[in-house]
């Protein structure tokens, strides 16, 4: 008997039709409800509401100078309301000297040690800092960075005011300054030199000045409601006033942070164009190719960052410059050139054989991984059929995907691509055995072509030197590029491979930097303007040029080379030749003619750092790259790696008679100090001792929210709470994918006890129908 | 014909059924496979993190015998660094170095940018919340924590109070003054989904006898930073 007779001879009563209805209808809806609540409950998990008051910052988020304190939240710091800021920038021909002056004021009635940020550009020379804290004056030394940190701490622990600038990173600058008393002002000069951008033809340089918006302090004004029981009910947010505090819009607030921005300009060539793209400017002629720029009176810095852009009178576009300094006997030389833009431009792109290199490790598994293969995969799809290209992959294994580099075909592409697609994240780092491969196993290199390989990997790995050596001695005419994939790459071997494969490094940290990064990487793969760049002298004393070796030039940019020759007037012919495209180029210059210019000695000493930190993995070492680089950095009044600035105590002793605390703010400036710019801003110091008395509501607010210690002592032990560890994710999915599994299951089963009943209750249904049909 | 019988009606059975019938029942079967799939994936992680473990064990007597750079299994991507003992809960864990999301799938990790355990500054080995560090909401202030590190040094830390901070926020500072280590792990406990918050609890070095090194670590303080 079968089970379906079976059921067909059931006859179901109408009671149980009913009650199956409801049940089904009551195990859908009950599962329903479950699979709503654990969505909502995933929902409510992944955005906390966060706990931050407003007005709290962090180090990195700051776009322009600015003192920070350390808040009671850790990590958090709170803005010193900025009172004034002065930038003066000068610029010669190629070079430009920033010094940027702010005022502070700390509101709180304690003391506190703040740290004081300034986002600098990537290749500047930091050598002078100045500050004023209440009435003492203090000026940084250069010294070993150990001994800097040593002098700091003992000041700070005695009482004394003083201030430390360490460098970070090379683009990262801390300057911490202990022991500020309560409602004392702050005043911080910094100088650095750095050389102004050059692309096709536009000379341009940018400062920071993005001011982070203000919060605006209101009075809490409690609202109730009278009933008609005449009884108040209270707000049930009692601090809603207080949390929804409006912002402050910098552009319409300009008083609260005054900048004076005033620019002198020396290009060297007859200026055609000046413009600041961002900022009203007043332009005054200062001569030929001189210019003096001042912000306009009602200009205030907004949310961009003050840019200057200028070009030469049409025809008159410098292809090429030389700058000299001489400094204890030396001449130290600067010089630049634009390789001509028609050169190379007329002729087709050279061919490229491009072997891309994706590392499949276990560190790269997550977002990592699927970063790369979507790098990859947009790498490869702009590749054109002229192009051949190969795929390697590695973890402790290997594979080349194709057994020599193929044509770039349509067809070979999809499939280069569907097998990057197919990888994932697993096994160790073997990173030699596919550089090799990578750079000695492709077979030679077609006449014409440029051979470029592609490397993408977090740089996870132990034996650095062993690949720079590969690197090194086995490119040949390879140039090799690394793209550093996720949060924390490291960058320090991808720039240095890259330096040494006379390519580029690009870090890609994020999901929606894919495509704006992996963009610039291909402008540069696809168009080398020159390549094979070398520099000759005639004078045989020459040492130190840097770059060494001289990277490829793409469209638009120039080549800036430092050098130092011995003797104060040295003589002969540079001579700076390439191949644009497969025509050779050549241009020579007389280092005697070479004009005067100011700050390259600095210049030379920061890229000659540069350059030793570059060759670290050659010496061996490490304590003699310190030891070059501190002697470097000495001689030049560098802050670097190993070097720090550190701040002695040098006011003038407060005259006799003068009550402590009553002085007015300055007493005397020391020699050569010009702090009277910002100090002059609002009345000189007389203000300042007006704003402790009576702060305003916008300090009273930073106050409030500002970690101080009633003593110099208890300020440094609540800077101690200033870096904090990021922690890693450690919550699996284990959890969760069984609970939705079994969640799953039981959907199943009821949906098909559902099914069981209702198939019953059809069945049923066409019994009784049939009954009913042929009964009478 | 009586081993036909069943065939038959089995056939019988789904020939019967309409096709919208087919899809429901399809559709049915596919949300068990998929519910049974995840399930499997589920105990998949947890069995991987117990049982490499063992692995790890061995890997890690290795290193302390002096083996340096000893790999669990050929083709692992870290190595070991330390070993984690709870003695009140009975708990003992493997720690790796480098906290990579495949190392923290094996055991805890041990931030490289935070000092060794023991050493000047504060240490921080994080885990999962569901696997090796289950026990860490058990951790009370006052207990044991025992540290072997891969130079043979064992060290034992009073762990002091719990709390709850953000990922990013953690209030951890590497050098900070003593020697501290910050256990950490994700919040809250019982939750299925990823979120920001993280557990710490830390813990501070003490002596032979017992007593916290921290004490004496105000008068210290200075002569410890200037040294090191």
């Amino acid at each position: 008997m079968s089970l379906d007779e079976q059921l067909a001879r059931t006859q179901p009563s109408r009671g149980t039709m009913t009650l199956g209805l409801v049940l089904v209808f009551a195990a859908l809806s009950l599962s329903f409800l479950m699979l709503a609540g654990l969505f909502a409950r995933a929902f409510a998990e992944t955005s906390p509401p966060r706990e931050t008051a407003p007005g709290l910052v962090r180090p990195n988020d700051m776009g322009t100078g600015a003192l920070l304190f350390p808040s009671p939240q850790p990590g958090y710091f709170v803005e010193a309301p900025r009172l004034a800021t002065d930038v003066e920038i000068d610029v010669t021909g190629p070079i430009m000297r920033t010094r940027v002056t702010q005022r502070f004021q700390n509101p709180s009635k304690g003391w506190v040690e703040g740290t004081y940020v300034f986002p600098l550009p990537e290749d500047s020379a930091v050598d002078v800092m100045k500050m004023q804290i209440g009435e003492r004056f203090i000026e940084g030394q250069i010294k070993p960075r150990e001994e800097a940190r040593q002098i700091y701490e003992d000041a700070k622990a005695e009482g004394k005011k003083t201030a430390l600038l360490e460098q970070q990173r090379p683009n990262i600058f801390t300057n911490q300054v202990a022991n500020i008393g309560p409602g004392e002002t702050i005043v911080v000069q910094i100088e650095y030199q750095s050389s102004v951008h050059q692309s096709g033809g536009e000379f341009s340089f940018r400062f920071p000045m993005v001011v982070a918006p203000r919060y605006n302090p209101q009075p809490i004004v409690q609202t109730v409601d009278l009933g008609s029981t005449g009884y108040a009910v209270g707000d049930p947010v009692p601090d809603r006033d207080k949390i929804e505090a409006p912002v402050l819009d910098p552009k319409k607030n300009a008083r609260i942070n005054p900048v004076k921005l005033s620019v002198k300009l020396d290009a060297g060539f007859p200026i055609g164009t000046l413009a600041s793209p961002f900022h009203d400017i007043d332009v005054k002629e200062d001569g030929n190719a001189g210019r003096l720029i001042t912000l306009k009176a009602d200009s205030v810095p907004a949310d961009r960052d003050f840019e200057l852009n200028w070009k030469a009178v049409a025809g008159k576009t410098p292809q090429a410059g030389l700058f000299r300094e001489t400094i204890d006997g030396k001449t130290y030389l600067l010089g630049f050139v634009t390789p001509p833009t028609e050169a190379g431009a007329n002729e087709e792109k050279p061919h490229r054989e491009v072997i891309f290199v994706i590392d499949n490790s276990g560190s790269m598994s997550g977002t990592s991984i699927e970063q790369a293969k979507e790098s990859l995969a947009l790498a490869i799809s702009r590749l054109g059929p002229d192009d051949k290209f190969n795929v390697i992959r590695f973890d402790d294994t290997m594979t080349v995907y194709f057994p020599s580099p193929v044509s770039a075909t349509p067809d070979k592409r999809e499939q280069a691509i569907a097998y990057v697609r197919g990888l994932t994240a697993d096994g160790g780092t073997e990173m030699l055995p596919a550089l090799q491969a990578a750079l000695s196993a492709q077979g030679p290199v077609a006449k014409d072509a440029l051979r470029q390989v592609v490397f993408l990997t977090d740089g996870a790995i132990g034996n650095e030197a062993q690949l720079f050596e590969e690197i090194s001695g086995n490119r040949g005419d390879a140039r090799v590029f690394t793209v550093g994939i996720g949060s924390a790459p490291n960058s320090h071997f991808m720039t240095k491979a890259a330096e040494i494969g006379r390519g580029t490094f690009t870090l890609i940290g994020s999901e929606d930097q894919i495509a704006a990064r992996m963009g610039e990487l291909f402008a540069k793969l696809e168009n080398p303007a020159m390549t094979n760049i070398s520099a000759d002298f005639d004078e045989k004393s020459v040492r130190d040029i840097s770059p060494n070796p001289m990277p490829d030039l793409y469209r638009g940019e120039p080549v800036v080379l430092t050098a130092v020759l011995d003797g104060t007037s040295p003589k002969g012919m540079v001579r700076i030749s390439g191949d644009a495209g497969r025509q050779p180029w050549q241009i020579a210059m007389d280092v005697a003619k070479a004009s005067e210019g100011k700050g390259i000695a600095k210049l030379w000493a920061r890229r000659q750092i540069d350059d030793i930190e570059a060759s670290a993995y050659t010496a061996g070492n490490p304590a003699d790259v310190d030891k070059k680089i501190e002697e470097v950095a000495i001689a030049h009044h560098l802050v670097s790696r190993v070097t720090s600035l550190v701040a002695v105590d040098v006011t003038p002793s407060r005259p006799n008679g003068e009550p402590l605390g009553s002085a007015k703010v300055p007493l005397n400036l020391p020699a050569g100090w010009d702090f009277d710019k910002v100090l002059g801003e609002e009345g000189s110091g007389g203000n300042a001792k007006h704003a402790a008395a009576a702060p305003s509501p916008e300090a009273e607010m930073v106050a409030d929210m500002m970690a101080a210690a009633p003593t110099a002592r208890a300020a440094s032990m609540i800077a101690q709470a200033a870096k904090p560890v990021a922690l890693p994710q450690t919550a699996t999915l284990a959890d969760r994918h069984i609970l939705i599994g079994l969640l799953l299951m039981a959907i199943a089963a009821m949906a098909s006890i559902a099914f069981g009943i209702w198939r019953w209750q059809m069945q049923g249904l066409a019994t009784a129908n049939a009954g009913s049909r042929y009964e009478p | 014909m009586n081993r036909e019988a069943p065939r038959e009606r089995r056939a019988g059975f789904l020939a019967r059924l309409s096709a919208g019938e087919t899809v429901v029942l399809a559709i049915i079967t596919m949300i068990a496979l998929a519910g049974a799939l995840l399930v499997g994936k589920g105990l998949y992680m947890k069995a991987k993190a117990e049982l490499s473990q063992v692995l790890l064990q061995r890997s890690f007597a290795a290193e302390l015998s002096g083996e340096t750079g000893a790999k669990p299994w050929p083709w692992a991507d870290f190595t070991t660094e330390a070993e984690i003992t709870a003695p009140r809960l009975g708990e003992t864990a493997v720690v790796l170095a480098g906290a990579s999301g495949e190392a923290l799938a094996f055991g805890p990790a041990h931030l490289s940018n935070t000092p060794q355990p023991g050493d000047s500054g504060t240490a921080v080995i994080a885990a999962h919340r569901d696997t090796h560090f289950r026990w860490l909401k058990d951790v009370k202030p006052g207990d044991l924590l025992v540290v072997t590190r891969k130079d043979g040094r064992r060290l034992a830390f009073r762990a002091g109070e719990g709390r709850v901070a953000r990922w990013d926020e953690s209030g951890i500072d590497a050098d900070a003054a003593g020697h501290n280590l910050a256990l950490a792990t994700c919040w809250p406990f019982d939750a299925t989904t990823r979120g920001p918050m993280r557990y710490i609890v830390t813990a501070e070095l003490i002596d032979a006898e017992g007593r916290s090194t921290a004490e004496t670590h105000d008068i210290r303080l200075l002569a410890e930073k200037n040294g090191s």
